[in-house]
């Protein structure tokens, strides 16, 4: 496998979920108490034995960087194995930031070239998934494809957010349609991809080819060897708030087939400051906690149903937390009631404070990003005692609790920093 | 600061905690979940900036060189940092192990020489606390002194256990000149007991360990029995008195309370100020997922970490890494060692299970009215504790008594009774 060089697509601004990524790359996001969606796609390389790994970053790297770090965490580091940070670099041209995935590997010709691939594996990092990539790229050898796409099959109402292709009896992808409005297959790329670096390189001459779903791989399925490998199993974006939480859910729900720990997922528990040796997690007296995950220094004196929380999370005496993510270091004072929460990290509700995410009027300011009944609070963000947040309301990071005006938010409001008159 | 190295002494054995130290020094014992007993001394030194460190070991060091690894974990490497396990040597004698502490520190003369510190630390690897070293070292240099010893306050009735000082305190100053010393006296003349923390003048620790000989102890040469008092008259000998938080563990039911304290919503034990850190490698502690607490789950009062798996009911315990409690078991009072499995409808009291026990279905183990000491081990094990050792794997529906020691590595197929009385000890 050392003749295979991967990429690794992380510069996903993933704006549909909102505050989440207010200041971090959507592969940063945090996921399942002590992951980031990153860890999914380079734990799954590790554990196929691949070594070396350039990672391409565009958007808000800073906690990407800080995250991967050496590559240690991934066992990146030795003579012959190691992981690079990727930045779009200044050229000829007045602009060269990435303007496609296509594009973005046109930028790194020298790492793509630098250790002589057989092949590149070109893989995103914002999905949630177990997968070998060996089988695939054996598959790829030996049938001796220019480009070999992972495809899975959806419903086919959900077709329409993929790259979806049609095959032949052999296997070949010979037709293809980016995100249809009206599907012909169900079969949905993954944007998991396998090139032979020759073919790779002579793609990536033609200056048109920005992006490998809208212009490389339409083009290549017409006349080249573009070979199907068909994946089965958990697979999932998490690109909206409502998939993000559906996901969570999954966690808690042994018969998903998602599980971290059996699937090899590493993280990097030593990345700034969220040290991996914090304290057990305590459970004190007469709490309830049901159908939960809790990472290690949560202290728990009130009620926690269908909920994760990260570590160093709060839960105070009399205060439920019901069917919520609570990420690193949050608060909850006692007797405050969330229901339907996504919270980033370091916030911190005050007591007996009500949120409620349930209901279905939409967001009004972003109804396509939040109409499912779900409430987001910001990093950092400071939610006054007492108060009453209805759903769909969105409160932005490092929100103080003085910028909130009055004890009760409405369905579907967002909250910003005041505006301080003079 | 001054230039200063440490020793951990971290080689004792201690026949009372028995089948849980069979394979591990006392300073190996997992301790609240993520860590071992020396992540505490280690810790204190990282916090107080002293990155060399000699480990002095010599019993079942495998689980401790697994541990301590390359010293990452806290801060020990680097060009001028080092964390170095010092195991006996064969030298020129028959046998060199390490008769005692001061005789193991003798032998490691040539790591202070090569090191060259202005003053030496040793401290031993076996206690349970937060200190700042810095406060001792600052004392011990304002006083001038050769040698500085950590005591702290114990009750009356316990100071018999320790090395004892009497301490004439400085007005506004963390200790004094110790004007006596007596190890475990039957009549203690004070209620300071050591905390085996001892600061020496780098001269003055060479100087002392000239006068070793160890072929005239035929016991060992211990700084605490052998040592330590005859240098009050000769030396400038203080006492530092701590006042925090000291556990010492030395029984299985002192090891037992101190996790029980740790449950205590005032527990003076607490791991996250004191920022104890350990080897997460060890024990593929970072590799486990969070805990997951299942639907039918009834936690209360319990510590967790990271990759247990809780679908039954668990008070007052304590869970480590990968801990699995099936649907329908109870355990209670207890601690459970690293991927212990007590599977669906089996009952577990007052029970310290070592690594990877599993507990069949419908079992009950430990508790129990009727209660009689342990007939092998009838001094420490009168507590209705039941102790399991690693890797044993108990049959479904078997009953096992309180106050009982169950070896390691015993198949399912080794227990033919279906019933083990209080007391019994299976090897």
């Amino acid at each position: 496998m050392s003749r295979t060089v991967v990429m690794l697509l992380a510069g996903g601004v993933g704006s549909r979920l909102n505050v989440l990524v207010e200041a971090r790359a959507k592969p940063a996001v945090p996921f399942g108490g002590i992951y980031r969606l990153i860890d999914f796609t380079l734990s799954n390389i590790m554990n196929s034995g691949l070594e070396r790994v350039g990672i391409l970053t565009q958007y808000k790297p800073l906690s990407l960087m800080s995250h991967i770090g050496s590559g240690e965490a991934w066992d990146f580091e030795g003579r012959t194995r190691g992981i690079k940070i990727l930045p779009p670099h200044t050229g000829k041209k007045d602009s060269d930031w990435y303007k496609g995935t296509a594009d973005a590997l046109r930028q790194h010709l020298d790492y793509l070239t630098r250790y002589d691939p057989e092949q590149i594996l070109v893989l995103s990092g914002d999905h949630i998934y177990f997968m070998d990539y060996t089988p695939m790229i054996n598959l790829h050898r030996a049938q001796k494809a220019d480009l070999t796409v992972a495809m899975m099959e959806v419903p086919i109402q959900e077709a329409v957010h993929f790259g979806t292709g049609i095959v032949n009896g052999q296997g070949w992808i010979v037709d293809w349609e980016e995100k249809p409005k009206k599907p012909r297959s169900n079969l949905a790329s993954l944007g998991i991809y396998v090139f032979r670096t020759d073919y790779l390189l002579d793609a990536l001459r033609v200056p048109q080819t920005l992006d490998f779903g809208k212009d490389l791989i339409p083009s290549a399925v017409k006349k080249d060897r573009v070979l199907l490998y068909p994946f089965t199993g958990y697979w999932r974006d998490v690109g909206t708030l409502a998939f993000y939480f559906e996901a969570h859910q999954d966690l808690l729900n042994p018969a998903s087939g998602l599980n971290p720990e059996a699937w090899g997922i590493q993280s990097n528990p030593e990345e700034e400051g969220l040290r991996g040796d914090r304290s057990p997690v305590i459970v004190h007296k007469n709490p309830k906690v049901n159908r939960s995950i809790l990472s290690n220094d949560t202290i728990i004196e009130g009620q926690v149903i269908g909920s994760i929380l990260s570590p160093g999370v709060r839960v105070g005496q009399g205060a439920r937390v019901l069917n919520s993510i609570l990420m690193h270091d949050c608060q909850v004072e006692a007797g405050a009631f969330l229901n339907r929460v996504i919270m980033d990290k370091k916030g911190r509700v005050g007591r007996k404070a009500y949120l409620n995410g349930q209901t279905t009027i939409p967001n009004r300011e972003f109804p396509e990003q939040l109409h499912e009944g779900l409430l987001v609070i910001g990093k950092g963000a400071q939610v006054p005692p007492g108060i009453r947040i209805q759903g769909n309301s969105i409160v932005y990071p490092w929100i103080k609790e003085d910028d909130f005006s009055g004890d009760e938010v409405a369905e579907g409001m967002t909250i910003r920093p005041r505006t301080v008159t003079p | 600061m001054a230039d200063i190295l440490a020793f951990i002494l971290a080689g004792g054995r201690v026949d009372e905690l028995s089948v849980l130290t069979f394979n591990r020094p006392k300073s190996a014992m997992p301790f609240a979940g993520n860590y071992r007993v020396i992540d505490f001394a280690l810790s204190n030194l990282m916090h107080a900036g002293i990155n060399r460190v000699g480990i002095l070991s010599q019993y079942r060091s495998a689980s401790l060189i697994t541990h301590i690894g390359n010293g990452a974990s806290w801060d020990m490497t680097g060009r001028h940092r080092r964390v170095a396990l010092l195991p006996p040597s064969t030298g020129q004698m028959e046998s060199d192990w390490y008769k005692g502490t001061a005789d193991a520190v003798a032998h490691n003369q040539e790591f202070i020489w090569e090191q060259g510190p202005d003053l030496v630390l040793v401290i031993s690897g076996d206690h349970i606390y937060r200190m700042d070293y810095r406060e001792l070292i600052t004392f011990h240099q304002e006083q001038k002194a050769d040698i500085t010893i950590g005591f702290i306050k114990v009750p009356r009735p316990e100071a018999h256990r320790f090395g004892v000082g009497v301490i004439e305190k400085i007005r506004g100053l963390p200790g004094g000149r110790l004007k006596a010393y007596q190890e475990k006296p039957d009549q203690p003349p004070s209620q300071w007991a050591s905390l085996t923390i001892y600061l020496f003048r780098t001269s003055v620790l060479l100087e002392i360990l000239k006068t070793i000989h160890p072929r005239t102890h035929s016991e060992g040469i211990e700084f605490g029995r052998d040592i330590l008092a005859r240098l009050v008259p000769h030396y400038r000998v203080f006492g530092y008195t701590f006042e925090g938080y000291w556990g010492y563990t030395r029984t299985l039911d002192e090891y037992w309370q101190t996790h029980m304290e740790l449950l205590n919503t005032k527990s003076r034990i607490n791991l996250k100020q004191w920022e104890i850190r350990t080897n997460l490698n060890h024990e593929r502690i970072r590799e486990r997922q969070p805990a997951y607490v299942g639907p039918k789950a009834i936690l209360d009062q319990v510590l967790l970490t990271h990759g247990c798996i809780v679908e039954g009911t668990v008070k007052r315990s304590v869970l480590f890494p990968g801990v699995i409690v099936e649907e329908g078991a109870l355990v209670e009072d207890s601690i459970l060692f690293f991927d212990t499995v007590v599977e669906s409808g089996a009952t577990v009291k007052k029970v310290i299970s070592d690594k990877l026990v599993r507990i069949g279905e419908k079992a009950r183990v430990g508790g129990g009215e009727v209660q009689s000491p342990n007939e092998s081990f009838p001094d420490p094990l009168t507590s209705g504790l039941t102790v399991i050792g690693r890797n044993t794997h108990l049959p479904p529906t078997i009953r096992v008594g309180a106050n009982c020691i169950l070896y390691p590595f015993l198949d399912e197929d080794f227990f033919r009774e279906s019933d083990i009385p209080s007391g019994a000890t299976i090897s």
